[in-house]
């Protein structure tokens, strides 16, 4: 091991059986031992990587990744099957808090019982239970039963505890979200003056900005694999951009199933209405829009001609709204608006403001309104379409034509994103 | 002999865990830990009514002569089988929390320890009060037998407590293996009342001479035989060696079997 670092793990391989009926009784295990099929699946294979003392390291990657049974056998809860893992000096996890925690016993007892827990003699927990007590702000209430603490005094005393446990490594899943917000950024402080201490730490969240605020260093671990490994926010784009391309892949595949659906429940509807739609259809309200021209739907492309509806900032696009002529007219504008799900009006487009000439149309088709650069940021967005004469007469209109959702790995605020650079100008 | 080091380090929470169990065992109930003292107390009582009104028998006194051995008994076979679910009872901690597992089996067999030994000051008040009296020189060897029990309580936790996590119908089974076991060891008997052929067997079983240990220094008065002694010792080791052994092997893959 090198003598500079604190952590090496090497060419580290873990498979789990998962048994699909999992029996745990003699009965079970000889009577239905040829059901007790499993399947062998292979969390982690081949890791390795080091930290050097002082340093903190970030995990991350979706759920079922393998990155919390990697923080499970750096604890040394389990085993690797293959590969070793080397760690100098006392190793402490925040994974678990207020275990061992007796409801009966007072605050300052049950310090005692969870610090022993980590490992303390009681001179170790006499020197630092006035710490503890201080800093999980519980003065008043460390004799009384711990079952008298709401839950947020509970989880408070727990990680006072477990932060001052004097470790060189400190493991932590997911734990920052203790609390209120006060002592959520009092235990983060805390964290930071103990790595300042020397103490080298590993996270593994999902809370990305804390792992760049913290540690020098990140790795990606997808299906067991280490896919992108260095500084956190490079590490961290690479993964956005990946949870982003996911997100959008499963929406369209969500938009596709609905797209289907539909289709089947349409057919039955039509066989229904075909023989009464005929006498029926003429005692309804003739419709105030859509008389001459009717917009039937209103559809969104991406560049290759899929229809989508999540999109990220700087795609392009293409909006596609069919129609009907009732009655041929000439000399139709066709106008798109785009607002954001709070009602703030993005953008309106409007062929008449385009000093566009408006189009004569005899029979049913297609206009197609190209956007070359969709600068919006990340949130939910409707669209309005609108066809009117050239005196600005409103022939039809539909509201909510189409929702759609911008993504983005950018964490830029506001509500657009301008094409821009940045350079310095020497005198 | 790593573990043994970081036993050590982890002794502050066996002590705890032991201090828990002990406290909140008698937690909630008007007497609390005055329990500890009257439940053996009432035990002798209901022997004491059985064997010296109702079923008569020739040993004199058979009431103590029973009593000396069944509180070590009862604290052998909690050990064997409450210990059994040890660490299934506590999987959280097991399955978040990195600590030497031997922890949990010793804190186990270590409250149930403190327990006999409080039920020892009742064995040796009624001893005193009954005028049978105590023997002080027998009385040195007490702590000896003691701790070889001790020994081998804890050997058998190790094997019933991390077995059980691989197969858990082993802590109903050992209800009625520790019942059986209880028959097979002279509690209730003298080993002089057991056939000559089958006396090899019962030698076999560690507790026969540990039982008769303790017959000999608080009923008999007397210093127990050496060849006693020793195969108890011996008995001892060994399991010890074959209980840290197996849990030291199933220990790696608690967290993934529970």
């Amino acid at each position: 091991m090198k003598s500079w670092n604190t952590i090496e793990v090497s060419h580290v391989s873990k498979g789990f059986k998962v048994f699909i009926d999992k029996g745990h009784t003699l009965k079970e295990k000889m009577l239905f031992s040829q059901r007790r099929k499993y399947e062998e699946r292979q969390v982690l294979k081949d890791i390795s990587f080091e930290v050097k003392k002082g340093e903190g390291l970030g995990l991350i990657g979706h759920n079922g990744c393998g990155k919390s049974t990697m923080l499970k056998l750096l604890t040394k809860i389990m085993y690797p099957d293959a590969g070793t893992i080397e760690m100098k000096g006392r190793v402490s996890s925040l994974i678990e808090l207020g275990a061992g925690f007796h409801p009966d016993m007072s605050g300052r007892q049950n310090i005692y019982t969870n610090a022993s827990i980590f490992g303390l003699t009681k001179k170790e927990i006499d020197g630092r239970v006035e710490d503890i007590i201080a800093f999980s702000e519980l003065e008043e209430f460390i004799d009384n039963p711990v079952r008298t603490y709401s839950s947020g005094m509970y989880m408070r005393l727990a990680f006072s505890v477990a932060i001052n446990v004097d470790a060189d490594i400190l493991l932590i899943d997911e734990i920052l979200a203790v609390g209120d917000a006060a002592f959520q950024a009092k235990c983060f402080n805390k964290l930071k003056e103990i790595k300042a201490n020397g103490t080298t730490v590993v996270i593994v969240s999902h809370a990305l900005g804390q792992i760049e605020e913290i540690c020098e260093n990140s790795i990606w671990i997808h299906k067991g694999l280490v896919r992108a490994v260095g500084a956190p926010k490079e590490v961290h784009e690479k993964y956005l951009q990946y949870v982003l391309d996911k997100r959008i892949e499963v929406a369209n595949k969500e938009l596709e199933r609905q797209r289907k659906k539909k289709e089947a429940t349409d057919e039955i509807e039509e066989e229904v209405l075909e023989d009464a739609s005929a006498w029926q259809q003429q005692e309804l309200d003739p419709p105030k829009w859509g008389r001459d021209i009717e917009i039937i739907d209103v559809k969104i492309y991406d560049i290759d001609a899929n229809e989508r509806n999540i999109f990220k900032t700087g795609d392009s696009c293409s909006i596609c709204i069919n129609y009907k002529v009732n009655r041929p007219r000439e000399g139709v504008l066709f106008a798109a608006g785009i607002a954001r799900i709070d009602g703030v009006l993005y953008n309106s487009m409007k062929m008449r403001i385009d000093k566009e000439k408006g189009y004569d149309l005899k029979e049913d088709g297609k206009v197609v309104l190209q956007i070359n650069d969709l600068s919006m940021l990340p949130n939910l967005y409707d669209m309005d379409v609108a066809i009117e004469d050239e005196d600005a007469n409103v022939i039809d209109y539909v509201t909510g034509a189409y929702r759609f959702e911008v993504v983005s790995e950018k964490t830029d605020e506001g509500i657009t994103r301008l094409n821009h650079s940045w350079r310095k100008v020497d005198n | 002999m790593k573990i043994f080091k970081e036993l050590y380090v982890y002794r502050e929470m066996i002590f705890s865990l032991v201090r828990r169990d002990l406290n909140g065992r008698y937690k909630g109930s008007v007497l609390g830990f005055f329990w500890t003292f009257l439940n053996p107390l009432m035990q002798l009582g209901v022997y004491t009514l059985v064997f010296s009104v109702i079923m008569r028998n020739d040993i004199d006194d058979f009431y103590l002569y029973l009593f000396v051995a069944l509180v070590p008994w009862i604290f052998f076979s909690t050990s064997v089988s409450g210990g059994a679910s040890c660490i299934w009872a506590q999987q959280e901690l097991v399955k978040k929390i990195y600590f030497p597992r031997e922890v949990l089996p010793i804190a186990f067999v270590t409250s149930q320890f403190v327990n006999m030994i409080l039920s020892f000051m009742v064995v040796l008040a009624v001893l005193v009060v009954s005028g049978k009296g105590i023997n002080f020189i027998a009385m040195l060897y007490l702590p000896i037998i003691l701790l070889v029990e001790y020994i081998l309580a804890l050997a058998m936790a190790f094997i019933t407590s991390s077995l059980t996590v691989y197969l858990r119908d082993l802590e109903y089974l050992l209800g009625i293996i520790t019942m059986a076991w209880q028959f097979l060891t002279p509690v209730m008997y003298s080993i002089d009342q057991v056939p000559e052929p089958l006396r090899p067997i019962f030698n076999l079983n560690p507790m026969t001479p540990i039982i008769i240990a303790y017959r000999d220094i608080l009923y008999y008065k007397k210093a127990p035989e050496l060849t006693t002694l020793l195969q108890a010792i011996v008995l001892g080791g060994i399991l010890l060696v074959v209980g840290g052994l197996t849990f030291s092997r199933l220990k790696r893959h608690f967290a993934e079997e529970m």
